[in-house]
């Protein structure tokens, strides 16, 4: 590795999109140690040199208050970046640049890289990047991602401040601070030499902004008297908005000279009349979102036809080994166990690439800042934010797609907590099964059974956000929203495409690790080895028959439940095969390829399934974990076993306590 | 006044921000800062405010806006 870049930069800032166009496919997507956050790392080789990319997480400023701003202090105070890439939006440079305000002072070479430099051109902007590199002293460029040639500059920029070690020139900011009176008190206690990678300045900023870490880092410095004079100063200050001030005059004067504009006019865009309007807002973005997941399915379709392809291979192959005099046993594993997961697992990865196409254009044009507006005040009583809307929605098609769709979530906990109550959501497979068993069963009161769903639905997100919200987005960080709705811009087409791509990889490789092992695993369990011997999972269910019970379950229905949590439109063909005789293991690969349930399915249910055990059921597989795909996906986007791990277990519970209460019911009703 | 009780369409000059360490360094961070002019966009219930400020349109949970004071600007 010859040098390590970290990108900063405030959110909407084009971040992403460049960390996507530096390193293409080659990413690695996991958590900091410890923390909630997600952490981004890639590479990239230029001119024969391997350079290493950490995309630091989105925050508005340096000062230690969320995790996401601790991490990104702690990293660059590390060392481990030999230079940081500042990023600013040019149509909002005098806002933007706040967060290079709050860099200065880090002694840690620094560029700074104007970004959307195509949208203040369209606003009639013009920056000179030479006045500001003068003034700033360290290298500056203007950038519109959507043209790759320009990343020579980059490039070129990234070297000089590499090789010069520029570092920006903070005089200006001094004089302005200098001119807060409780600011001139508390630099004159700091050395000179300052603290590590923080210059005095930068410990006297953050120092008066009550910065918990700055002050812990103090005291080792800092007599036991002098810490005190400080709390004491700072106590007449007004903490951020004094520091924040004399940063803003000092972006003022950087600007002059080097941004000319015309008198701006503002203006709402024909679009942000219907998204923004009270009235219409709601139903609009409803539709954005339902006509973005019909879009998903059309790049979808290539590679759900490589899934119903490889479905195909299935008869030939297994008559190939046969004649080949492969053992039965292994013939079932490699055409019912591993042919058939990958058919599954091609035909959902079509609809994740579709989802994450969609969605992230929508993401990058603008339109997801005005769906995060809309739906604000509805998530906030769940601990989210208003994009969470989108996942859900999605989920009513397929969870795999909302789990996808949770990539727009910038906060990691809310991200897991929106994941976690997707699940919840009935999913498509659900619904294909839900009208039908209770039409069968309750004739007209169907419609109050799927009403039932619905309402216990919203009931189960509102509990799971209470039980899931307290760890995930803790009580000091569920701030009300503070957010800028970004104009809306041209897509970034290539950064876009190679992220896709990227990300639809990497959840292959994920994807098929859990789904394959899951699926050995029950076909392992669901298996007769040994001819006219129960397999293991029939006997394990023909005994804990008595608990079972108690949840409405017997242990066909039970074992029906166990099938779908691998997948759902199998639930009813484990049951058609088990009441009639047929194997465990036959009724697991209808599980997995939904398919061969009997024709007579009606008469079998109703001749051995009572009303309270049919709501019971119905209740246990809605709820149920989605499916084991579902579950890859979940652990793909969260990168936390235990998390993943935590919400199956959840959802396996849940689903058999709700089955227990809509039993009891139903044996009061019946 | 407050910056929620403004009407549409009104543009004020912030006078004053009240809140604890970091509601004032979010604030800040997004450009809103005392002597700041701000326009703003919609008030409307159940949702978040929308101002325009430092040449961007910014949105504004209601319940933290009650911290923002302003003078309303005469046109």
């Amino acid at each position: 590795m010859s040098a390590t870049i970290a990108l900063l930069g405030q959110p909407n800032s084009g971040k992403s999109t460049v960390f996507n166009a530096l390193t293409g496919l080659k990413q690695h997507v996991g958590n900091w140690p410890g923390k909630t956050v997600e952490k981004k790392e890639g590479s990239f080789v230029r001119d024969g040199k391997e350079y290493a990319v950490a995309d630091l997480p989105g925050s508005y400023s340096l000062t230690a208050n969320s995790d996401e701003e601790v991490i990104t202090c702690e990293y660059i105070a590390s060392g481990k970046a030999d230079v940081v890439c500042i990023l600013a939006d040019s149509s909002q440079l005098e806002r933007s640049l706040y967060m290079m305000a709050d860099y200065a002072g880090i002694k840690v070479p620094s560029f700074l890289v104007l970004n959307m430099a195509d949208v203040a051109a369209d606003q009639g902007k013009k920056i000179d990047t030479k006045v500001l590199e003068e003034k700033l002293g360290i290298p500056v460029i203007s950038l519109s991602a959507t043209d790759n040639k320009k990343y020579d500059a980059f490039f070129e920029a990234m070297n000089r401040a590499i090789s010069n070690k520029s570092m920006i020139n903070i005089a200006g900011l001094e004089a302005e601070l200098q001119k807060v009176d409780a600011y001139a008190k508390i630099r004159a206690l700091l050395p000179e030499e300052g603290v590590k990678s923080y210059s005095p300045t930068w410990l006297g900023v953050k120092a008066i902004e009550n910065d918990k870490l700055v002050m812990e880092q103090l005291k080792s410095v800092l007599s036991v008297a002098e810490e005190k004079q400080v709390e004491e100063i700072r106590c007449t200050s007004k903490g951020a908005l004094d520091t924040g001030n004399s940063k803003f005059a000092w972006i003022d004067e950087l600007l002059d000279g080097a941004l000319s504009e015309q008198k701006e006019k503002i203006g709402v865009s024909k679009l942000d009349k219907i998204y923004l309007s009270p009235f219409w807002g709601k139903p609009a973005v409803v539709l954005t979102i339902l006509l973005g997941l019909i879009g998903s399915f059309i790049p979808a379709l290539p590679l759900m036809g490589v899934g119903s392809a490889i479905d195909m291979l299935k008869a030939p192959v297994g008559s190939a080994l046969a004649s080949a005099g492969v053992s039965d046993v292994l013939i079932a594993l490699i055409c019912n166990v591993v042919i058939q997961s990958f058919s599954y697992i091609f035909k959902m990865l079509g609809f994740v690439f579709g989802v994450l196409l969609v969605f992230g254009l929508l993401e990058e044009v603008g339109v997801m800042a005005r769906i995060s507006y809309v739906f604000d005040n509805t998530m906030a009583k769940l601990g989210l934010q208003g994009k969470s809307v989108m996942p859900f929605l999605i989920s009513f098609g397929c969870t795999m797609g909302g789990a996808a769709g949770t990539r727009v979530i910038d906060n990691y906990g809310q991200k897991v907590l929106t994941i976690a109550l997707a699940w919840a959501v009935p999913c498509g497979a659900a619904w294909a099964v839900i009208p039908m068993l209770s039409s069968l069963f309750f004739g007209p009161g169907a419609v109050a059974v799927v009403v039932a769903i619905l309402l216990t639905m919203i009931v189960h997100m509102w509990i799971t956000a209470k039980i899931f919200g307290r760890k995930l987005v803790k009580k000091e960080d569920r701030y009300g929203m503070i957010m800028e709705l970004p104009p809306y811009h041209k897509p970034k087409w290539g950064a876009l495409f190679r992220y896709v791509l990227g990300r639809t990889k990497d959840t292959f490789f994920r994807v098929s690790k859990v789904v394959l092992l899951v699926c050995v695993l029950f076909w392992a369990l669901s298996y007769s080895f040994t001819p006219g011997v129960d397999p293991i999972l029939c006997k394990i269910g023909k005994v804990i028959e008595p608990v079972t019970k108690i949840f409405g379950l017997n242990w066909q229905l039970f074992m029906a439940f166990v099938a779908s949590s691998v997948g759902k439109e199998g639930a009813l063909g484990v049951i058609s095969a088990l009441f009639t005789d047929g194997s465990v293991y036959g009724a697991f690969n209808d599980a997995m390829s939904g398919a061969a349930t009997a024709e007579n399915l009606n008469d079998i249910l109703l001749a051995n399934v009572s009303k309270p055990q049919a709501l019971a059921f119905i209740f246990a597989i809605t709820f149920n974990m989605p499916c084991v795909v579902a579950l890859a996906s979940t652990y793909q986007e969260i990168a936390s076993a235990k998390w993943t791990a935590k919400i199956a277990l959840y959802y396996t519970l849940g689903a058999l306590v709700l089955a227990m209460i809509a039993y009891h019911i139903g044996l009061l009703i019946w | 006044m407050k910056l929620s009780e403004m009407k549409p369409d009104h543009e004020a000059v912030v006078s004053g921000i009240n809140g604890d360490a970091r509601f004032l360094s979010r604030i800040t961070s997004i450009g809103i800062t005392p002597g700041c002019k701000i326009l703003v966009m919609r008030n409307d219930r159940n949702r978040p405010m929308l101002v325009y400020s430092r040449n961007t349109m910014i949105a504004l949970n209601r319940k933290e806006c009650v911290g923002i004071e302003v003078e309303e600007a005469t046109a």
